[in-house]
């Protein structure tokens, strides 16, 4: 089938596919960038429990894989009473995961922080909260403008858990799946999904080291 | 003062005064409150759906459903050991065109890794499931999950193995060049065997991902761990304690790797 002919019969319904992949792609991002932060903050405080809390948390979600988590959450969830819609599990899914990486790669950007500037807040009398907010936190930020540019494009290969469940709209793995179980779509059908992929993949790695370039801090 | 092991973590506050040691002291007694019923809540919510009935769990205690995970289990490992092999091979080459003095090989080369780095491992999985077959090639359920599998990772290992290459001094080739050996075996005899032991760290946590991803298997219907779990649910009526405990074994081997990773590159760091 030439890329004309699929395009005329499935062309809506792969804008479809892009607009969901891209809008999981953000949400999911977005709650991945919180919830690091905040477990990354955990994570360095003085609270024992909590700093091992959030290191068990990092753990577990940085080594379980996507189908598991996803079929947890779609199947044996709603057997003790957490029933939610197929987009909201695939949400979730794709949140999580990256929020243990996006924590991991903020831990390494702040080891990249002079120690002599930590002692420094503290002799001006700097509290942790003062210090998490003015000092680590931004540097770490600065330092991992590229991991974090990998990690949106990390987010955005693991939205194609999408097509496991079936949603109303599908993301572009989905569609491919779809085209072929309905019609023989052949190469060309993987062919625009994967092509669409790679694009937005290539955006966000330009918009990222041109953000890097900004932000870097020359040491 | 020792530096050798001070992480960000040690130096963001003094030893706590008197004071501030009581305050610590009193949040930390709280986020155990906390945390312990945290855990109290999802016990409970697990002990009023019913999921902590015997019947669920039971069958855990029995000889034939740990040989079914462990022949799962098998699958699983047998997968990405093959798919472990395969994108090593494909991620060498694309890294060997990638520092090619030719251009058109450069050229191809990055837009191998781009692409494959672009595209999820799913829709690599599709395409091996749905489309070559329509192309008349018939390939076994190992195959279909393992080629895709290893192709999807390539890239990322051709740039590390690509990073390891840059991170060997260029003294060292200017020297073997300058004794008259080949480049070809510059490469291979002085530059290589030393850019690898540099990445072996980030080659074991490429497996991880590796071994992730073989989790999508039942796609294709290879009976790794997660296919012979569906098997065990059908036999036992126990959905959620089975993906519990597989979810777990899974991020067991994940975390003994990634932990064999790091004291890897820990070792190399103290070199």
């Amino acid at each position: 089938m030439s890329v004309g002919t699929l395009l005329s019969q499935y062309g809506d319904k792969y804008l479809l596919a892009l607009l969901t992949t891209w809008r999981l792609t953000f949400f999911a991002f977005l709650i991945a960038f919180a919830v690091g932060v905040v477990i990354t903050v955990v994570r360095i405080c003085p609270i024992r429990p909590l700093r091992l809390f959030g290191d068990f948390y990092v753990q577990i979600f940085r080594n379980i894989p996507g189908a598991a988590l996803l079929i947890l959450l779609v199947y044996a969830f709603p057997y003790i009473g957490m029933l939610w819609s197929y987009y909201t599990c695939v949400l979730i899914a794709c949140s999580l995961i990256p929020s243990a990486f996006c924590s991991e790669y903020l831990m390494a950007g702040m080891n990249t922080i002079q120690v002599g500037q930590i002692e420094a807040a503290r002799s001006l009398g700097m509290t942790f909260f003062q210090l998490v907010k003015n000092l680590v936190l931004p540097q770490a930020l600065r330092t991992s403008v590229l991991q974090l540019t990998n990690l949106l494009v990390g987010t955005m290969l693991t939205t194609a858990l999408a097509s496991q469940v079936p949603m109303s709209s599908t993301d572009l793995t989905g569609i491919v799946s779809y085209i072929n179980t309905h019609a023989v779509g052949g190469i060309t059908a993987f062919a625009i999904s994967a092509v669409l992929y790679c694009a937005t993949a290539l955006v966000i790695g330009c918009v990222g080291s041109w953000i890097d370039k900004k932000v870097r801090i020359l040491r | 003062m020792n530096s050798q092991k001070t992480s960000i973590r040690d130096v963001l506050y003094e030893p706590p005064g008197p004071r501030t040691q009581k305050i610590i002291t009193a949040i930390t007694a709280v986020s155990l409150v906390a945390l312990a019923a945290l855990m109290a809540a999802v016990i409970r919510l697990f002990y009023i759906n019913g999921q902590l009935d015997a019947k669920y769990w039971t069958l855990f205690t029995r000889f034939t459903t740990w040989r079914f995970i462990g022949q799962g289990l098998m699958g699983t490992l047998r997968a990405a050991a093959g798919a472990g092999v395969i994108t090593f091979a494909l991620g060498m080459a694309m890294m060997l065109c990638r520092i090619s003095r030719y251009r058109l090989a450069r050229a191809v080369g990055t837009a191998l890794v781009e692409f494959t780095r672009g595209v999820p491992t799913l829709l690599f999985i599709y395409f091996f499931f749905l489309i070559v077959p329509q192309l008349g090639f018939t390939l076994s359920a190992y195959w279909k999950i393992t080629l895709p599998v290893a192709i999807s990772a390539s890239g990322v290992v051709a740039e590390v193995l690509r990073s390891g290459v840059n991170a060997v001094p260029r003294g060292q080739s200017e020297a073997a060049l300058s004794l008259g050996m080949r480049e070809r075996s510059v490469f291979f005899k002085i530059v290589f065997p030393q850019a690898f032991r540099y990445v072996i760290p980030s080659m074991i946590s490429e497996l991880v991902i590796v071994l992730k991803d073989t989790t999508f298997a039942y796609v294709v219907t290879y009976a790794d761990l997660m296919q012979n779990a569906k098997a065990l649910i059908s036999n036992y009526d126990a959905l959620l304690s089975v993906y519990l405990v597989v979810a777990v074994i899974y991020i067991l081997i994940n975390y003994i790797l990634n932990r064999i990773s790091t004291a890897l590159s820990e070792r190399g760091k103290q070199r």
